[in-house]
């Protein structure tokens, strides 16, 4: 038997956005319940690693349409210049709102809020708090969020399924990982706000909880997933870990260089021009790439890497800037930036795709709400700009609260014994992969493969054959991760259980990217193509969207809304 | 280059055994792992069925604290290399266990929830709501404010201050340092208004009056937060609030 | 496990009972043989010797009115061999207490009060141990007799 509970609304995943979410339900309407539903307590989520800044229009040299047309830029024309439109309208009455729930950010000389330039913003709209913005943005949402009595949590609870009924959502079925117990909690609406999935390559910025979950659950229900082929690589991680190294360093004055300390970005054209390091990451780490390949990158136990130095900036603005770089530094590789270079290499960052949603949050399915990482609106397009992703988190985050308040108002419940039955079934699958022993594969095992296949086919360079052989490896992998072993039988607080569950998820998300990569035959924003270099509009200015079918995923097109810019050549 | 190292780790499932007991795992560790580097290694590649907490390992998110060799560490960030050949790894001291190396964290979430950890604000918000650029929709703080409270935000909820504090382990009331600290950093800070609220909780029973200060939860602290000078900080506001109040309308003492 | 004491049974525990049976928690191993743990303790175990120097300060009060054959009584106490010893412990006692405290006294000055903030950290120090040299020798005097 599985136990039911009620709620008005459900948000799944407790980071940035979702917690925004949950404030905009508390605030909108404190009579409903509101459930927030994570498999990590809150402050645990992956927004809190977010480093550099949070982008919104702040000073007087700066606008709206500025703002705008940057992102759409950086997006290489991908983005949808309506929801873009929105989202920079919106940017600073969201952090603005952020600051009066007190975030600690910097401040100028004034006491108003400090920003700093950031990669391919034509003037300074980042509003940063030292280098830790995502831990104070994550904490303050989280602290903030505790004063309504309405937001009821459902800590360390994984989703595994969206309960779907007269092609609506009703609810999700979560499997409390403290009791192994199943629960089916019901709801009007359902907002999905778990994330990205870089965890499906070996090397990302991002932590172990990244396995897109949300995504898997609502590729799962027919909704599709879109534009899954881009895939930021953010210029500077730290070789081995990954650890994200804020392209704030670039902002305040960081200089990235070869094996023969030249500053590459300035003496080879790499399409930044007199950006240099402030261009978009996308060029950046294609730029890196191609430093090592031509011999000028420096070879340690990790691969070959380039250097990052911050060692001009002086000991005193690295303290007060970017203290948390000089901190992870000198823990992770050793290296004290205030005297020595940074080891760096291009590392997997954010996913540009995700659930498809427009300009409400809204997905195809009724009822069904996704923002931040895990939506894909799309904002950023082909190619995301460092800084809008967090305050993407708050503007959307705000908008599909608000949108699933009045979407309940007036919608029904769905029918019960259907609803109830689908839990069970999804309840008596979950119990059977528990401590299944019989099985013939490892978790570790196709967690190590399907990251290989990945980063080989869905690198920072792709090539048609070799993604085509990945699309053929994942598919291999879906047929071989239904046979997983399992050794731990125990119900209480078994991860083994959480970690199967998370690797079939990772296994439909890189099904998505890879299908999707396949099909674009150019070169848009971070997919890079090199059988078809260039980018063409004439043929692909179009939005990928891939849907989940047993047989293989099937993709469709999705017009971009364009709007006031053009897409023209993309030079800095 | 790769030594090998035996861990010693705490195991405990409450549907088989009665009270925790451990397990040892003998492997060959990387120079420059970190301590969890090892848990992990062990959990993927030898015994599956050991459960811990674990996510950023980058030192920020706060999920990995653990015992190692009976000290409170965040595994992530504690280099293997300064272990000896064997190395004791337990959940979290003073608090109760629910499986392995995963610890009841309800307790915590109590404490914290307690102080108000929110801006209270007396100041009229309609105006700053409805403004549409940073200018309007912000309040003015100096960075000279902003230090009055900045290194107490800092805290990521690692916990290794409660597994460090010796009246954690004997006064099951006591609010503890992070929460105490939390508090506090809303006090300083000059959008606050919401002090005399939080000092009338500082002076109940179980709170800042408690800390023997032992300043253990400094010593061990991994994010530099300082929790004793919060909590004592704490204690001074709490009577300085309390005795001005006679005087003048309390909450004035920042 | 290693060598380690329980702590309260009730250290941590949540309002609610949790959903699952918790193992009791423990107190750190390394409490038995840390050197800082150790002085903490010292700390902690100097407050016997204010017990006892609290109770002798009401007998020498009681003594002083008692009248002169009293007084002369307690003064011969007070001169044994063992009392002067355990005013030495008091006066070590004390010493270690102010040193600790006075080197964990400027961290817990709020950054601010009202307008008024706490001096730099090592004026406060020199402050402390001003008033400390300053009380006790005020303090000596009189009981010396030089004043009353």
């Amino acid at each position: 038997m599985v136990e039911v509970f009620r709620h008005d609304v459900i948000i799944v995943g407790g980071g940035g956005a979702g917690l925004r979410a949950a404030i905009a339900v508390a605030e909108a309407d404190p009579s409903l319940s509101c459930a927030v539903v994570s498999k990590v307590y809150p402050m645990r989520s992956h927004t809190v690693s977010a480093e550099g800044g949070t982008a919104a229009v702040a000073r007087d040299d700066d606008s709206l349409e500025m703002h705008g047309f940057d992102t759409v830029k950086g997006s290489d024309f991908l983005g949808d210049q309506d929801v873009i439109q929105y989202f920079v309208e919106q940017a600073p009455k969201e952090l603005s709102q952020l600051e009066r729930w007190g975030c600690p950010f910097s401040r100028n000389e004034d006491g108003t809020v400090a920003t700093r330039a950031f990669g391919g913003m034509t003037t300074k709209r980042t509003w940063y708090a030292a280098d830790k913005i995502g831990f104070h943005m994550l904490h303050t949402l989280f602290q903030t969020s505790m004063q309504f009595d309405s937001v009821v949590r459902y800590d360390e609870h994984f989703v595994t399924k969206l309960l779907v009924d007269g092609d609506q959502v009703r609810g999700v079925v979560a499997l409390d990982i403290r009791t192994g117990n199943i629960k089916l909690i019901l709801a009007r609406a359902v907002i999905v706000t778990t994330g990205g999935g870089g965890k499906i390559f070996p090397f990302t910025t991002n932590g172990m909880i990244k396995t897109g979950d949300g995504m898997a659950l609502a590729y799962r229900a027919g909704v599709p997933l879109k534009d899954m082929e881009f895939v930021q690589y953010h210029p500077t991680g730290l070789p081995g870990t990954g650890i994200l190294i804020t392209e704030a360093t670039r902002g305040e004055g960081g200089h990235l260089k070869n094996s023969q300390d030249e500053r590459f970005l300035v003496d080879y054209d790499y399409g930044v021009g007199n950006k240099a390091e402030l261009g978009p990451r996308d060029m950046i780490s294609r730029a890196i790439v191609q430093e090592i390949r031509a011999g000028r990158g420096i070879a340690g136990t990790y691969g070959q890497y380039v250097h990052l130095d911050l060692t001009h900036l002086g000991k005193e603005k690295l303290e007060s800037r970017l203290p948390f770089v000089l901190e992870l530094s000198r823990t992770y590789v050793g290296v004290d930036p205030v005297t020595e270079r940074i080891p760096i290499r291009p590392v997997v960052h954010y996913m540009m795709g995700g659930i498809d949603t427009d300009i409400t949050a809204g997905t195809q399915m009724p009822g069904l709400y996704a923002a931040g990482e895990t939506a894909c609106g799309s904002i950023n397009g082909a190619n995301r700009l460092g800084s809008n992703s967090l305050t993407e988190c708050l503007v959307f985050g705000a908008r599909a609260g608000e949108e699933a308040v009045q979407f309940i108002k007036g919608t029904d419940e769905g029918n019960a014994a259907a609803i109830q039955a689908q839990g069970e079934e999804e309840a008596a699958r979950i119990d059977s992969l528990r401590g299944r022993q019989k099985g013939g594969e490892k978790i570790s095992q196709i967690r190590r493969e399907l990251n290989t296949t990945m980063e080989d086919g869905c690198g920072v360079y792709r090539m048609q054959d070799s993604m085509a052989a990945t699309v053929r490896e994942v598919a291999s992998l879906r047929g071989r991760v239904s046979d997983l072993k399992l050794e731990d039988t125990s119900k209480v607080f078994n991860t083994e259980l959480i970690a199967a569950l998370e690797l079939v998820n990772m296994v439909d998300v890189a099904e998505a990217v890879a299908n999707s990569a396949v099909q674009r035959k150019e070169s848009r924003g971070a997919h890079t193509c090199e059988d078809f270099p260039t980018r063409d509009d004439e043929n692909f200015l179009y939005h990928t969207l891939c849907y989940f079918d047993p047989a293989g995923p099937r993709i469709e097109k999705k017009d971009v809304t364009l709007g006031t810019w053009v897409p023209e050549e993309r030079k800095y | 280059m790769a030594t090998k190292k035996t861990f010693v780790i705490t195991r405990f499932d409450p549907d088989k055994d009665e009270v925790p007991k451990t397990q040892s795992y003998e492997i060959e560790c990387q120079d420059d792992w970190k301590v969890l580097d090892a848990i992990n290694f062990i959990k993927d590649e030898v015994d599956s069925s050991i459960s811990h907490r674990w996510s950023c390992r980058m030192a920020v998110c706060g999920s990995c604290g653990m015992m190692v060799d009976g000290e409170p560490k965040l595994t992530c960030k504690t280099a293997l290399s300064s272990y000896g050949d064997t190395v004791e790894i337990e959940p979290l001291a003073n608090f109760p266990i629910v499986k392995d190396l995963v610890v009841e964290l309800e307790g915590f979430m109590d404490k914290f929830q307690r102080v108000k950890p929110w801006i209270i604000s007396a100041k009229d918000e309609a105006a700053k709501k409805a403004a549409t650029t940073m200018k309007e929709g912000t309040n003015r703080q100096s960075s000279e404010e902003l230090l009055e409270f900045k290194q107490f935000s800092m805290c990521i909820n690692c916990m290794l201050c409660y597994s460090a504090c010796p009246v954690v382990s004997n006064e099951p009331d006591f609010l503890g340092p992070a929460a105490i600290a939390l508090g506090h950093r809303y006090n300083m800070d000059n959008r606050d208004d919401g002090a005399a609220e939080r000092n009338e909780i500082f002076r109940d029973e179980g709170t800042v009056f408690s800390c023997s200060y032992a300043n253990e939860c400094s010593e061990v602290c991994p994010k530099g937060v300082d929790p004793a000078a919060a909590v004592n900080q704490a204690k001074f506001n709490a009577v300085i609030d309390w005795a001005t109040g006679f005087v003048v309308e309390r909450g004035g003492a920042k | 496990m290693a060598a380690t004491k329980p702590a309260h049974p009730d250290a941590m525990a949540p309002r609610t009972a949790g959903p699952t049976r918790t193992a009791a928690p423990m107190q750190p191993a390394s409490w038995k043989t840390s050197p800082r743990m150790k002085a903490y303790a010292r700390f902690g175990m100097t407050g016997w010797v204010y017990l006892i120097a609290s109770i002798s300060a009401i007998v020498i009060v009681w003594a002083l009115g008692s009248g002169p054959e009293a007084y002369e009584q307690m003064q011969g106490v007070l001169a044994k061999p063992l009392v002067i010893l355990f005013h030495v412990i008091a006066l070590i006692s004390v010493g270690f207490v102010l040193i600790r405290f006075f080197g964990l006294f400027p961290k817990a000055q709020p950054a601010r009060i009202g307008p008024a903030k706490p001096p730099p950290e090592p004026v406060l120090k020199v402050m402390l141990y001003a008033a400390w040299a300053g009380i006790t020798v005020a303090l000596s005097v009189i009981l010396a007799g030089g004043i009353f």
